[in-house]
């Protein structure tokens, strides 16, 4: 009989009653193949591998992460709330020691949602890989984090959620900006002013194959997990790095995405994008949660995989190689990276956002503060084409008495202003979430 | 007039039922080397005051298979299997003669590779050479499209005496199971119809002209035509016997608890408005996973017969062995029957051996022996509420597909617990107690499971799969495949599955006019290439569910 080396909870939760339309990607036909061709390989009888339903995140699991606008129950809807508790219900039992790893095999995706939400962003509402680290966070206390965001797309949601958080490390290989949705994702973008180095963007080009992929993984990710030590390793998983993708240019396989999980080793993956739902997904996902369980995968491939075909160019393997060692070097030197401010000042950036999935638009003056002992106070100004001007405000877990006093500070300001709609406090050091 | 036979593990229990009530029950000891000796002497009893020409219907519940494979004395099965990529199947080897062949089908039932006709050759030679005389064909994804499967079928042709198809067990998914059931539904099936052919002769000797059915373990009847083509059916129907006689002796109509507690266990069934649960995926035996539909129950090593210990400071433990029969039952180990006696909650057997067993353990152990009968008592019965609500809890957290299901679905709530066997009613005060649920002990319990057996009628499970893409619509157990056409609708694949499914029963059995098929759920998903549906694919899951025969509805109510 076989039998998992590592026990591994699956969350499938496939939601065959949503769809963003009829014909959008995101479909209720998206996991059927999954689980048929998951039932037929047995994966569930497997020893060891346990299959559990999802619970409903609560709007409070949400208002511990984002800004929303109107509110929560404006912007997402159940399907929303269930694909991130999904993601907790995985964290839980990793947490709680009921199994060793867990993958929340669920949908919609998250990874597109940002700190401040009006609506969709490339299918996203709610970023279910945050509402999950701070659900950790909040119950089992704070964790240095890191996630691996192995999504063929940019995950510019996560990227702007951590943006300014020193203990987690998001790191995302994705198809280079230039080339795909959502355009942004270049090595140059490491993070705010007190989480310098810990956002890793690694572009690859298109027709990167598993060669590509496996090198970047050992040469670049590892040792940078290995520096960073985190507490646990998240994959988001997306899945639309297969050669057959439909809204993708990359060649990664199904075997691809096992050996890397395998390599990785996250305690928690999540499911991201993935479109090519007969093609990829049902091969893809039964090779990752194979390896993740710690059960051979070596059979396991899709029926049209040519390994000739999917060999990669050497100029590719050249290029590679160069944003490779690039993006070791801006990571090893942010090390000694030196504030162009002083503790105190604020660090501002203004950034347009469109939301391609609801076609909506949106500007943001984000201001940090910068700080030697906190991860600093967050002030962030949005106006969108659904919303009038709003203020938000978060003092982050483990926040110095100072950030929190100015974050109560700009709150008191806000008020007194009267120019906002929405005021929302996030405060995590004290558990207090305020909207006005 | 029904006539119901179970052969259990220690007795064979047989009960003549008509539609006035119980008209003649009989029990005799269960001879495993010759169930069919135990079958004629079961009956000649019963029957001997009866006008044998009103049996219209013999149900017989039988431990033969489920002996053979638990105790391994079955026939070499030659496996012929091809897996196509996945998982390697020679993790799900069975036997010594299993051969893998290359060749695969994809999960819409495309066939990408052919089937290797020089290894399905050799193996054919092999398993030739090594005697065997039953075949077992099974392909990957065969239930989508069985066309490897009948091509292996045709290759073995007149070298086995039986050859059992995968996608002819059930049109679930699971190849591992389908291997599995496969295997043993040959390895079982010439010592099944042997028996069930002889178990017919004697009827019919005995001057019963009634069609004969087999008790599945899903708590309903087969005809004995298709049960000759699928003996694996027969597996573990005994706990199924037990609550369908629940279903029948009371009127079971809410969520509700069934235990059997026995010598040596307790079975723990659960109703949901008073259908028994069904087992998702199949039952497992021998720890192999099946397709075979099953009522789900629970067995936890708590019965009258489950030893009594005591550990260092006092804490006492029960079961879950037994060290043969109780101190009241003349045996030599204190066991829970002894503390029920002891406390006076029952008076079995030997009441004074009890008393001396139960006073010299807790004299051992520097305990009072009030103390130890007590604390044993409720040791038994904390272990039996912790294993229901964990079982409830189980069901309750089951996966489901969809946000309606999810958020709407109902959630099983016990409201009645219904205990049968030897010590129910000693245990039925502590469990109303401890479950804080009215606790119901229906008489006649000592026949209950021949009485389930009598009642059952005949079930059905299908599963309809049409793919407009494709053009097809495929039943892979009952072996209906047709094209369809473009525009093939859920409505009419819900039809469909009924008629076929009615159509297929009213072949193999007459006796039940009042059958039933309800659809357990159906789907129709928008296949989509690029912006475009290309077609639908549809799931229907069908079902005539377990239950008592609707003539003989009313008979035995409420004698609970
Ligand atoms: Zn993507
Ligand atoms: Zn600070």
């Amino acid at each position: 009989m076989l039998k998992a080396k590592n026990r591994l909870g699956i969350i499938f939760f496939p939601a065959y009653d949503w769809a963003i339309s009829p014909t959008h990607p995101e479909r209720q036909e998206r996991l059927l193949y999954t689980q048929d061709q998951l039932k037929e390989e047995g994966v569930f009888d497997i020893d060891g591998i346990g299959e559990y339903k999802p619970e409903v995140a609560t709007v409070q699991d949400v208002e511990r992460v984002h800004f929303c606008f109107p509110d929560v129950e404006s912007v997402c809807t159940e399907s929303h709330l269930i694909s991130a508790g999904g993601a907790i219900t995985a964290a839980k039992l990793v947490m709680e020691k009921k199994e060793d790893r867990a993958f929340a095999l669920v949908r919609p995706p998250g990874h597109h949602a940002m700190k401040v939400v009006h609506g969709a962003r490339g299918f996203c509402n709610i970023n279910i890989e945050a509402v999950m680290v701070e659900y950790i966070r909040e119950h089992y206390g704070q964790k240095r984090i890191a996630i691996v965001d192995t999504d063929c797309h940019h995950g510019d949601g996560s990227q702007d959620i951590y943006w300014n958080d020193p203990n987690t490390l998001y790191i995302s290989i994705h198809q280079d900006g230039r080339t795909l949705y959502p355009g942004s994702g270049f090595v140059d973008e490491m993070g705010g002013p007190n989480a310098i180095g810990k956002t890793v963007n690694i572009p690859l080009p298109p027709q990167t194959s598993d060669e590509g992929f496996l090198y970047v993984l050992e040469k670049v990710i590892l040792p940078i997990l290995d520096d960073f030590k985190p507490d646990l390793i998240i994959n988001s998983a997306g899945q639309d790095n297969h050669y057959t993708d439909p809204i993708t240019n990359m060649r990664f396989s199904a075997r691809g995405y096992a050996r890397l999980n395998e390599l990785l080793r996250p305690d928690i993956a999540v499911l991201e994008g993935g479109y090519s739902i007969q093609g990829a997904l049902p091969y893809v996902n039964l090779g990752i949660v194979l390896a993740m369980a710690g059960v051979d995968y070596s059979h396991v491939r899709e029926p049209d995989y040519n390994s000739d075909a999917m060999k990669q160019n050497p100029v590719i393997t050249q290029y590679i190689k160069k944003v490779g060692q690039d993006v070791l070097d801006r990571y090893r030197n942010s090390r000694n990276f030196v504030m162009r401010g002083m503790p105190g000042n604020y660090m501002v950036r203004k950034k347009p956002i469109f939301y391609d999935t609801d076609g909506i638009r949106e500007n943001q003056v984000e201001s940090v503060m910068i700080c030697n002992e906190c991860a600093g106070i967050l002030k962030i100004e949005s106006l969108s084409s659904v919303n009038p001007l709003c203020l938000c405000i978060e003092v982050p877990l483990g926040a110095c008495d100072r950030c929190r006093d100015e974050g109560y500070r700009i709150l008191k300001e806000g008020k007194q202003k009267n120019i906002y709609a929405y005021i929302q406090l996030i405060n995590r050091r004290d558990r207090e979430y305020l909207r006005f | 007039m029904l006539l119901g036979l179970d052969v259990g593990g220690t007795h064979t229990d047989v009960v003549i039922i008509d539609k006035t009530g119980i008209v003649a029950t009989d029990k005799v000891k269960t001879n495993h080397n010759d169930l069919l000796e135990t079958v004629n002497r079961g009956i000649e009893n019963a029957v001997k005051n009866v006008n044998r020409d009103d049996i219209e219907r013999v149900n017989l519940s039988t431990t033969l298979s489920t002996n053979a494979i638990v105790e391994g004395k079955t026939e070499n099965v030659a496996v012929l299997v091809s897996a196509g990529p996945g998982v390697d199947p020679a993790n799900y080897r069975l036997g010594e003669y299993y051969y893998s062949i290359t060749g695969s089908i994809d999960h819409r039932g495309t066939e990408i590779l052919p089937l290797n006709t020089k290894e399905t050759d050799s193996a054919l030679k092999a398993a030739k050479k090594a005697g065997c005389k039953v075949y077992a064909a099974i392909t990957k994804f065969s239930t989508r499209n069985p066309a490897q499967e009948n091509r292996l079928c045709e290759k073995i042709g007149s070298a086995a005496d039986f050859i059992t198809p995968g996608h002819m067990l059930s049109g679930r998914l699971s190849f591992p199971r389908r291997v599995a059931t496969a295997y043993y539904n040959s390895a079982v099936w010439r010592q099944f119809n042997a028996f069930a052919e002889s178990v017919e002769k004697s009827i019919n000797g005995f001057g019963i002209k009634a069609n004969l059915n087999i008790l599945k373990a899903d708590g309903g009847t087969m005809p004995l035509a298709v049960s000759k083509g699928l003996p694996v059916e027969s597996i573990l129907s005994g706990p199924a016997a037990s609550v369908m006689g629940i279903i029948a002796l009371c009127q079971v109509t809410r969520d509700s608890v069934l235990l059997d507690i026995g010598g040596t266990t307790t079975d723990i069934a659960i109703f949901a408005s008073g259908a028994p649960i069904i087992e998702p995926d199949g039952i497992s035996l021998n720890s192999a996973a099946t397709l075979v539909r099953a009522l789900r129950t629970k067995s936890i090593g708590i019965g009258g017969d489950s030893v009594l210990r005591v550990r260092d400071g006092g804490v006492v433990s029960v079961g879950p062995d037994r060290l043969g029969p109780s101190l009241a039952d003349g045996g030599a180990a204190v066991a829970l029957t002894d503390a029920f006696n002891f406390m006076k909650i029952d008076s079995h057997g030997d009441v004074n051996a009890s008393a001396a067993g139960i006073a010299g353990l807790a004299k051992n152990n520097g305990m009072k022996p009030n103390d130890l009968a007590k604390k044993a008592i409720d040791c038994a019965v904390g272990a039996i509420c912790d294993a229901v609500r964990r079982l409830v809890d189980e069901i309750n957290m089951k996966p489901v597909y969809t946000i309606h299901e999810l958020l709407e679905g109902k959630k099983v709530a016990p409201e009645q617990v219904y205990v049968m066997g030897g010590p129910a009613k000693a245990f039925s005060k502590r469990l109303a107690d401890a479950l804080r649920l009215p606790v119901n002990v229906p008489q006649n319990y000592a026949v209950a499971n021949a009485i389930g057996a009598a009642l059952a009628r005949t079930t059905m499970y299908i599963e309809l799969l049409a793919d407009t893409e494709k053009g097809r619509m495929i039943i892979p157990d009952i072996g209906v495949s047709r094209d369809i056409p473009a525009g093939y609708s859920l409505e009419e694949a819900e039809a469909d599955a009924k008629k076929y499914l009615l159509g297929h029963m009213k072949k193999t059995d007459v006796a039940d006019r009042h059958i039933h098929a309800e659809i357990l759920d159906s789907a129709s998903f928008n296949m989509v290439q690029g912006y475009d549906t290309t077609g639908r694919n549809i799931r229907v899951r069908c079902q005539v569910k377990p239950g008592v025969l609707h003539e003989y509805n009313d008979v035995l109510r409420n004698l609970c």
